[in-house]
């Protein structure tokens, strides 16, 4: 079943780096081509996987998280304020700063990740209402605070752009990063990087720890894991503060590893498409993989069938317009979740507030 | 008396708590919260033109929160508002200019409007309907599949009004629709204030909302699916079809927000409108406590807020994104009650309801 | 029963929205600002006084000026930003008292012009392209006040007498890094990631880089991709996409990127920069806005946003201000840290390109506005 469903995934990545590749041939070398569409496809995942990640720890524990987009943005503004103000108040070189913002993502995410599992854990707040909660609460508190630091006197930057610490370097694997085509991933920056490790972490942790199998059991059955002397709501908050640490994470790539500025609404949307991630891939960590590079690589053909314009017929021009192909990710969600490819299957205690306490 | 006042109880509080923590935050911010809230309040209720755009921006708020209060009564979580608003809202611009072309004549207003509006309710009711058939058919939760389907409608609204749709006039350049005739418009209420009929419309649309979930048998279903489906398929109600009719009314009045919108004060559909209507919406549906009346008043408040935000940025130069602040703020109290309630020393009620359940039951 | 009720929740609605009414705005605002209430506990310091109370506008030797900004933030490091600083030169320089409304939702326009407009200022700057119609409404309602609109092409022969439209050519600013472009790109592959061709200024700024690629180099290949698939609130403000756009075209062999258009521009010379290829800004010397991009920064294709709007301000102060559309400066930003990789030849025909240009001797060939197929 599990391999079914990445074999599905493989198997539209690949049409889709074939057609990016064919559309381009007059102009560019193919395997130029597909290295370029592998590189974007792996720059774009990256958010995704780390936020769909958090998606599988929450579900996993039966806390569904519609929260991760806020997550995400409140992650990459105090990334971003963290490792800016290291670089302009102190001395330390631009990799402490960039570390320090990290850090910073990171608890920042907890912190909401713990809003979230207060609200929804210890109150028993439905669950997608703490998530709205969340959500709503980044948008206006990053667009609050963006403005005080930036704007004007009295700022914390005293109105004038500050120089920020730049972004993370890129890590080479020497060798491996060399080799035609797939060079591209082994050439990445931390973040980057992270992501594929904690996609394994997770999974082992998951399915071949004593602490997965708790988690599980939360997820699935809240009453029967309390019969056996599991502290449900612990576990759940556990989880859901793993969870948003990761997402922090993937907050910090948006400032600290693809840009070195912070934007309102900068996330733009991207820890929805990482929510349908998880779903896409089933609540597993590997799928949740898979789902974020098929997605990642949706984007990468977009601006690949931009640039080759020319080489597209007068009737399938509306295939550059990036509205079209931007459907990918929603349309193949709703999809997947109707079973047509194989039937997705949540936890079964995923968003209910029972914790075997009564 | 006190039992019509009592369910206010929390609500208000969680606004008053609101609005005191607000108060904290304009204040780091360096501002007086006195004038920032004098300004609100002159902004949204201090002359005859505040209180026209208080409703103006009410109507929106009131429509979409009839929308996801209905939902939630049948057990669903429309998340969809959103999207549901700019299909309805590009649907009535369409009709809006382009019967009278497909006709080849002039529309007389009294066939031509309802036919707008009606197009607005027929697009975000389908747009509705579809994530609530997959919930009933295929068991795939309406939650993702309206936020799915949010995403979805604003790229195809952007693809033809890029496309297809774009006002040929020369010289347009913005991805917007032709203006509506002037037979689709809906008439202003008073000379001079852009207070309009949608507003009553909507008012008249809670009473309408309040008598379906009481007084009818429709109604009686969806409670029924709402508060148990297995209970209510073993009753001999067609949970499927009522799953379905749900989404799609709830839907439709999203799609009328767009609709009113459009007829009543753009007179075109352009990108870009509707920044957060559809999140908004499900704090005026948990704020009014997902009752119609409470509905309108919270409506009536997001909306002043919102309208008193340009005044009190005007008299205290402190960003409108305290709004929103605020607005997170009621809805985290409105839904953490357990915290007003402690805070104020209330009784808690005996029964607690969920609204929605998770995607794995 | 349930009905009656409703009715009469209805009918005290509506007494309390009446009430509201009467009340007038002198009446204390809600509870929770009042004073004792558990705010001041909460409320650290109180607030400062602003510098300088609300002077009265109606005064004739008082300036006011009003800043209404697209749906957009004043600090957004792109046009609102550029035209508050210049409404600033002239709070210090003119004595001006100046004060700026951030537009939420586009139904607010009218209504946030008005709020200047009844408080009498004497001047009311409109920020964007699509506040056109709203400020040309307002203009006919308000006579009195001096609408500065920037960004909004006035029709030939539809000039309003109180409004002064501020535009720019930025098809020649474009011309001109156009040519610089194709002058400095060794392969002939050259990149431009652009917000949306929504907007008619980014339009223009892009056909004009494009006539001056292909004037100066006719077999250059040039790519331009716009980020049209999200809302014009968001196009601007998505420098990740900007980043990994032109990571693309570099992959391909781009050897020099343009990027326009508000932090999503931003983000294609951020990613030029990471990858070591020249990089040309848009809208003000972005050297200066955009540090982390210096090293590549080859030149901006400029237009004075803020001088502009200082000039019209200075201009409607002392009654010497035009009606209908007045033409800003635009040009190209000096090389900076680029200076030296920059062969003295190609300086020398920018030099002569912008002459020309000025001069009418060389023209670009873009429409004011985008024509529809």
């Amino acid at each position: 079943m599990e391999r079914r469903r990445l074999l599905f995934i493989a198997a539209i990545i690949s049409v889709l780096v074939g057609v990016a590749a064919f559309v381009g041939s007059a102009r560019v070398p193919p395997l130029q081509i597909i290295a370029s569409m592998l590189s974007t496809t792996l720059a774009v995942a990256t958010p995704l996987t780390l936020g769909a990640l958090c998606g599988v720890w929450c579900e996993r524990a039966g806390v569904v998280n519609i929260g991760i987009e806020g997550t995400m943005l409140t992650s990459a503004f105090f990334g971003w304020t963290a490792a800016t103000a290291l670089a302009t108040f102190t001395a330390a070189p631009a990799g402490l700063c960039l570390l320090g913002g990290v850090g910073a993502a990171v608890v920042s995410a907890m912190l909401v990740g713990l809003l979230l599992s207060v609200l929804a854990v210890t109150f028993r707040v439905d669950q997608i209402i703490a998530g709205v909660v969340v959500d709503l609460f980044a948008v206006g508190v990053t667009g609050f605070l963006n403005r005080q630091m930036m704007f004007e006197h009295g700022g914390l930057f005293g109105g004038v752009a500050p120089q920020s610490a730049g972004v993370m370097p890129h890590v080479r694997i020497p060798l491996l990063a060399d080799l035609p085509v797939v060079g591209p991933i082994f050439d990445q920056q931390p973040i980057a990087f992270a992501g594929l490790l904690l996609v394994a972490l997770t999974h082992f942790v998951l399915f071949f720890t004593r602490f997965g199998l708790r988690v599980r059991a939360a997820g699935e059955h809240p009453r029967a894991a309390a019969t056996v002397g599991i502290d449900v709501r612990a576990v759940r908050h556990r989880s859901v503060l793993i969870g948003s640490a990761i997402a922090g994470l993937g907050g910090a790539y948006f400032t600290l590893e693809s840009v070195p500025s912070f934007e309102p609404l900068m996330t733009n949307g991207r820890g929805f498409i990482a929510l349908a991630a998880m779903i896409f891939g089933n609540w597993t960590p590997l799928g949740a993989l898979g789902a974020a590079l098929l997605f990642g690589s949706a984007q990468a053909l977009q601006i690949n069938l931009q640039f080759f314009r020319e080489a597209i017929p007068e009737s399938l021009s509306f295939l550059q317009q990036s509205s079209i192909v931007g459907l990918l990710p929603y349309v193949l969600t709703m999809v997947v979740l109707t079973g047509v490819v194989g039937r997705t299957t949540a936890p079964a205690a995923d968003g209910n507030p029972d914790d075997g306490r009564g | 008396m006190t039992a019509l006042l009592r369910p206010l109880l929390v609500p208000v509080l969680a606004v008053f708590t609101a609005l005191v923590v607000g108060a904290g935050v304009i204040a780091a911010a360096g501002a007086s919260p006195w004038d920032a809230y004098t300004g609100l309040f002159q902004g949204a209720f201090g002359s005859a033109r505040a209180l026209s755009e208080t409703a103006v921006w009410a109507t929106p708020y009131i429509f979409a929160g009839l929308a996801v209060s209905l939902a939630f009564h049948a057990g669903l979580f429309n998340i969809g508002a959103e999207g549901q608003i700019a299909v309805g809202a590009l649907t009535a611009a369409l009709f809006g200019y382009g019967l009278p072309r497909w006709f080849g004549s002039d529309l007389p207003a009294l066939v031509h409007l309802p036919m707008t509006l009606l197009a607005g309710v027929m697009g975000g009711g389908l747009w509705g309907a579809l994530p609530g058939w997959l919930k009933a058919r295929t068991g795939a939760h309406e939650v993702i599949n309206t936020i799915m389907l949010n995403y979805i409608a604003i790229n195809m609204v952007s693809f033809l009004l890029n496309g297809a749709l774009k006002d040929p006039e020369p010289g347009n350049v913005i991805a917007r629709t032709p203006l509506i005739a002037a037979s689709a418009e809906l008439p202003t209420l008073l000379e001079r204030y852009r207070v309009h009929w949608g507003f009553v419309l909507a008012l008249v649309l809670a009473a309408g909302v309040a008598f379906l979930l009481r007084r009818t048998t429709l109604g009686f279903e969806l409670r029924a699916v709402g508060s148990n489906p297995d209970a209510a398929a073993a009753g001999g109600i067609p949970v499927v079809r009522t799953t379905v009719i749900a989404m799609a009314l709830s839907g439709g009045l999203a799609g009328l927000a767009g609709a009113v919108e459009v007829t009543a004060l753009n007179h075109r559909h352009e990108l870009g409108f509707s920044a957060g209507y559809g999140f908004d919406a499900i704090a005026v549906a948990l704020l009014g406590r997902t009752h119609p009346v409470g509905v309108v008043l919270s409506g009536l408040l997001l909306g002043a807020m919102r309208n008193g935000a340009t005044r009190m940025q005007f008299l205290t130069q402190i960003p409108v994104d305290v709004i929103s602040v605020i607005q997170a703020l009621i809805l985290l109290f409105v839904a953490a009650d357990v915290i007003v309630r402690k805070l104020y020393r209330l009784r808690t009620p005996g029964e607690r309801v969920a609204l929605t359940r998770g995607w794995g039951a | 029963m349930e009905l009656r009720r409703l009715v009469a929740a209805t009918a005290g609605l509506t007494v309390t929205v009446a009430l509201a009414a009467c009340s007038g705005g002198d009446r204390p605002a809600r509870p929770a600002a009042a004073p004792g209430s558990a705010a001041a506990s909460t409320t650290a310091a109180p607030a400062t006084p602003k510098p300088g109370e609300r002077p009265d506008c109606a005064q004739p030797e008082v300036f006011c000026v009003g800043v209404v900004t697209d749906v957009g933030k004043v600090d957004d490091k792109s046009f609102n930003e550029s035209t508050w600083r210049g409404v600033q030169r002239a709070q210090k320089e003119l004595g001006a008292h100046a004060q700026y409304i951030e537009t939420t939702d586009p139904k607010d326009y009218a209504k946030n012009i008005a709020t200047f407009a009844d408080e009498h200022y004497d001047a009311v700057v409109t920020v964007g392209f699509a506040l056109g119609e709203a400020t040309r409404a307002a203009a006919k309602q308000f006579p009195d006040v001096r609408m500065i609109a920037v960004d909004q092409f006035q029709a030939p022969g539809q000039e309003i007498p109180n409004v002064t439209a501020l535009i720019f050519p930025e098809d020649q600013a474009g011309y001109l890094v156009g040519a610089l472009a194709a002058m400095v790109s060794k392969a002939g592959k050259i990149g431009a990631v652009l917000a949306t061709d929504a907007i008619p200024p980014v339009w223009r700024f892009g056909e004009g880089f494009r006539a001056g690629v292909v004037a100066t180099n006719p077999k250059a290949e040039l790519n331009i991709i716009y980020h049209n698939d999200v809302g014009v609130d968001r196009t601007f403000t998505d420098p990740e996409w900007g980043k990994t756009t032109a990571h693309s075209m570099i992959d391909k062999g781009v050897d020099v990127i343009f990027g326009g258009g508000g932090k999503t521009g931003n983000g294609a010379l951020l990613g030029a920069a990471e990858k070591d290829v020249p990089a040309i800004g848009v809208d003000t010397d972005q050297y200066f806005t955009v540090p982390e991009a210096r090293k590549v920064l080859l030149s901006s294709a400029m237009k004075r946003l803020d001088d502009g709007v200082f000039d019209l301000l200075k201009a409607s102060k002392d009654g010497s201000i035009k009606s209908g559309n007045v033409l800003g400066k635009a040009g190209y930003a000096p090389f900076h840290d680029m200076e030296a990789k920059v062969a003295p030849d190609v300086k020398a025909k920018m030099d002569a390109l912008a002459k020309s240009l000025e001069d009418g001797t060389v023209k670009t060939g873009v429409a004011p506005v985008k024509p529809n197929p």
